[in-house]
């Protein structure tokens, strides 16, 4: 549905331009989330996994490291911290809702399964740097782990299963008693919504239940600068570049964003919609972190976005007020739920500060 | 880089035939400039088993004075490129995790090997063979313990990028590396490329690991004429070596290795018995090395040149190690599991054995060169004294000073750029 209504969005938008800035209704597909089903031992599993430092080369970080709970599972700090050794160049988002996704990371270069983002996050070496051979071997010598990957009905841990469970656990990480969602809104969450899908115009792209057409789009985001000023930063972007075969990475100055995708020169610093669930805890805001608030995201796209020669036509100055602006700030906060945080949601054991080695080895079967 | 590590099995023999070339081209230079002798020429074939008692040590390759190292000719040696070779090998942002380096496992203090059994591992891990020193290994046409790497160029790249050693990948290797404002000038100056090429950090670290050579130990003065370079104790120790012992069998010509694969008889690292972090790296390498599902479920001890060739009777055979500079490499043997020379020459004189009666999982394939030997503790001493000849001054050296990062634009001209 959301898919539909985006293509007649941009439609328009090519076929019409101007006439999309002026006040309008559009139709209003955003809605509550359809709860997924999941396999309970599987994500306890993936639970544990996702928060295992084992899972990355040197055992320094686990996804978690990242995708922070108290911070709606996505990175506090603008730029994702990165393996040891290097930094990063994109923030990483919430994976909250992310089992909902059809396309992932900020320039939808995964558009298959959380299967292969699972992977591509675990060995990619500006992130976790794992040779998932040496993982395996690493859960096989955990016994918690070969009860859980049997209980799960896995059989032996392997870098297989790992994809899946992984998975399996983010689809227990969906919003929760999300005040747009019950009915239940304040007032200005009310004012908010009907600019929202009005006058500021931001349903034409944040649309559907995940608020997102999961499309990219140019809005004209400024570059971090510490991507490229921060050799840290720099060498991870450098790397990401070279392995993508993006042409004269020395030389870039911006991140490309989903250019990386199709090599279309128009598709230049386009990313992919954020979803707008959770953005009470997963400041700060964009693919590179640049919008410290929601103030600031509202106050960016009221001023029409920022300066790109790609920018969206859909992006114009929308001359919100004052309380315009707040109202739409309290619709956006009424898109977040409760603070996934409690065992439920984050793996809160102790794991083993040693392998135990496995008894009488020489007579047991590798 | 996804491929590579999510890919189940990595086949070996790819790069066995991938540098089918090299051996040979290795070879020649060895033998013209060094003297070496034939030993490496056969080394596929050497000591099938079948052979057994036809080679004594009377029809053995002579040891010889060690002669200047072969250069490849792809790779000439400079001042310039033999500097940058020396940063690099010091380096420690050629790895994952800007923690392990050249210089990690083959530290100058430690023998330019690492002081413990098995190699120390790239953080997180531990490795399952045994360091060994970078002292003359520009003699040797192949490299590892199983041979797996027919250059030093080679070896270099294959150690940077291994899951338990450097754990790098090259996109940011070579990132890296152009975010060092010194290093793309030397590499521009020594290479002529715009950016630092990967590839050509391994070139660069081989030539300097080409100067890393020793040819004035009393062997080599003894060899050259000075008779009172060896003492008499020593001299007897020669003549064991080369008559009762037998160790001229395997340790012979320059580099006292026939550079040849064998089975000895060594015994599996308790380790792997014992700690879980070693019994982690077991699994990884039978995964990594190709073998079959029965093999990864079974193996119980390092099957060596196997992983090579996968013929069942090179199960637990490695490669003749040089005896040159071994007076600084302790502990021996592939798996080290001696931690002194006296160890192994009683290892030997029992005819492959430790001291418990331990011995190689593979006793079918144990060379039939390895036999008691019936040397007395006074042979031994001897025989001791005699190795410490292979070894002259300890090669000390202080780490140079690392260029730093700096970055490549500056805020206006990020400023500047148009989007």
């Amino acid at each position: 549905m959301g898919v539909q209504l985006s293509k007649r969005c941009s439609l328009l938008a090519v076929t019409l331009g101007v006439v999309l800035a002026a006040p309008a209704v559009f139709a209003a597909d955003i809605g509550s989330l359809p709860a997924l089903k999941y396999d309970k031992a599987k994500a306890e599993l993936g639970k544990r996994l996702f928060f295992d430092v084992r899972l990355s080369g040197d055992a320094a970080i686990a996804c978690s490291t990242c995708h922070v709970p108290e911070n709606g599972f996505a990175s506090p700090t603008a730029l994702s911290k990165g393996y040891p050794g290097n930094g990063h160049f994109r923030n990483a988002s919430s994976v909250i809702n992310t089992a909902h996704r059809k396309v992932w990371l900020h320039d939808g270069r995964i558009g298959t399964s959380l299967n292969d983002v699972t992977r591509e996050m675990i060995t990619e070496d500006y992130i976790m740097n794992m040779d998932m051979r040496i993982m395996q071997e690493r859960l096989k010598q955990d016994p918690v782990y070969l009860k859980m990957f049997e209980d799960a009905g896995y059989g032996e841990p392997s870098n297989g299963k790992v994809r899946k469970a992984i998975p399996e656990y983010l689809k227990s990480l969906t919003s929760k008693n999300v005040p747009f969602d019950k009915g239940v809104m304040s007032a200005a969450a009310k004012r908010g919504m009907k600019l929202f899908t009005g006058k500021a115009g931001c349903v034409q792209c944040h649309n559907g239940p995940l608020f997102t057409d999961q499309k990219a789009h140019n809005t004209g985001v400024p570059e971090n600068f510490d991507v490229f000023l921060d050799p840290m930063n720099h060498q991870a972007f450098i790397a990401f570049a070279m392995f993508q075969g993006i042409e004269n990475y020395m030389n870039l100055k911006r991140d490309p964003g989903y250019y990386n995708v199709t090599l279309d020169k128009s598709d230049m610093g386009k990313f992919i919609t954020p979803s707008l669930r959770e953005l009470k805890y997963t400041a700060p805001f964009m693919h590179n972190g640049m919008l410290k608030t929601l103030d600031d995201v509202v106050a960016f796209y009221s001023n029409g976005g920022g300066e790109d020669g790609n920018k969206s036509p859909l992006l114009k100055p929308l001359g919100l007020s004052k309380s315009e602006r707040g109202d739409l700030v309290a619709f956006l906060l009424s898109l977040s739920g409760d603070p996934l945080t409690g065992a439920e949601h984050v793996w809160q054991e102790p794991y083993p500060e040693e392998y135990e080695a496995i008894a009488n080895w020489q007579k047991v079967r590798n | 880089m996804i491929n590579n590590k999510s890919r189940n099995t990595q086949s070996t023999l790819h790069r066995v035939r991938g540098g089918k070339g090299s051996p040979g081209f290795m070879v020649l230079p060895v033998l013209l400039l060094a003297g070496i002798s034939t030993g490496c020429a056969t080394q596929t074939q050497a000591d099938s088993g079948m052979a057994a008692g036809t080679r004594v040590a009377a029809g053995s390759p002579s040891l010889a004075p060690l002669g200047p190292p072969p250069i490849p000719p792809d790779n000439k040696q400079s001042p310039e490129k033999i500097a940058l070779g020396k940063l690099l090998f010091f380096d420690v942002r050629l790895g994952g995790d800007a923690s392990t380096g050249c210089s990690t496992c083959h530290e100058p203090n430690q023998g330019w090997a690492w002081a413990e059994d098995f190699s120390r591992g790239y953080p997180g891990t531990v490795h399952w063979r045994n360091s060994q020193t970078i002292i003359n290994s520009a003699y040797n046409p192949r490299h590892f313990w199983a041979g797996s790497a027919s250059s030093l160029e080679k070896q270099a790249r294959s150690a940077a990028r291994g899951g338990v050693a450097g754990n790098g990948e090259n996109d940011i290797m070579e990132a890296r590396l152009a975010l060092i404002p010194d290093y793309v000038t030397h590499f521009r100056e020594v290479f002529g490329t715009e950016w630092p090429l990967i590839r050509d950090a391994w070139r660069a670290i081989a030539a300097y690991e080409r100067t890393l050579v020793q040819r004035d130990t009393p062997l080599d003065k003894y060899l050259q004429g000075d008779k009172a370079a060896l003492s008499e104790q020593q001299v007897r120790g020669k003549k064991l070596f080369e008559g009762k012992a037998g160790c001229i069998q395997c340790h012979n010509g320059a580099m006292a290795t026939d550079f040849s694969y064998y089975n000895i008889g060594i015994p599996p690292n308790k380790r792997w018995e014992e700690e879980g972090l070693a019994q982690i790296t077991f699994r990884f390498e039978q995964y990594a090395k190709g073998q079959t599902e029965e093999g990864y479920r079974t193996a119980k001890s390092d099957w060596g040149f196997y992983y090579r060739t996968k013929n069942k009777w090179d199960r637990g055979k490695f490669r003749t190690p040089t005896l040159r500079y071994t007076l600084y490499t302790a502990p021996y043997m592939h798996n080290g599991v001696f931690y002194t020379m006296e160890e192994v020459v009683d290892f030997y004189n029992r005819g492959g054995m430790d001291e418990e009666g331990r011995t190689t999982f593979f006793p079918e394939n144990k060379s039939q060169l390895i036999k008691p030997l019936g040397l007395t503790d006074e042979e031994k001493e001897d025989l001791l004294a005699f190795l410490e000849a292979f070894s002259g001054e300890e090669i000390l050296i202080d780490p140079p000073e690392l260029p730093d990062y700096a970055p490549l634009f500056t805020k206006q001209e990020l400023m500047e750029a148009k989007k």
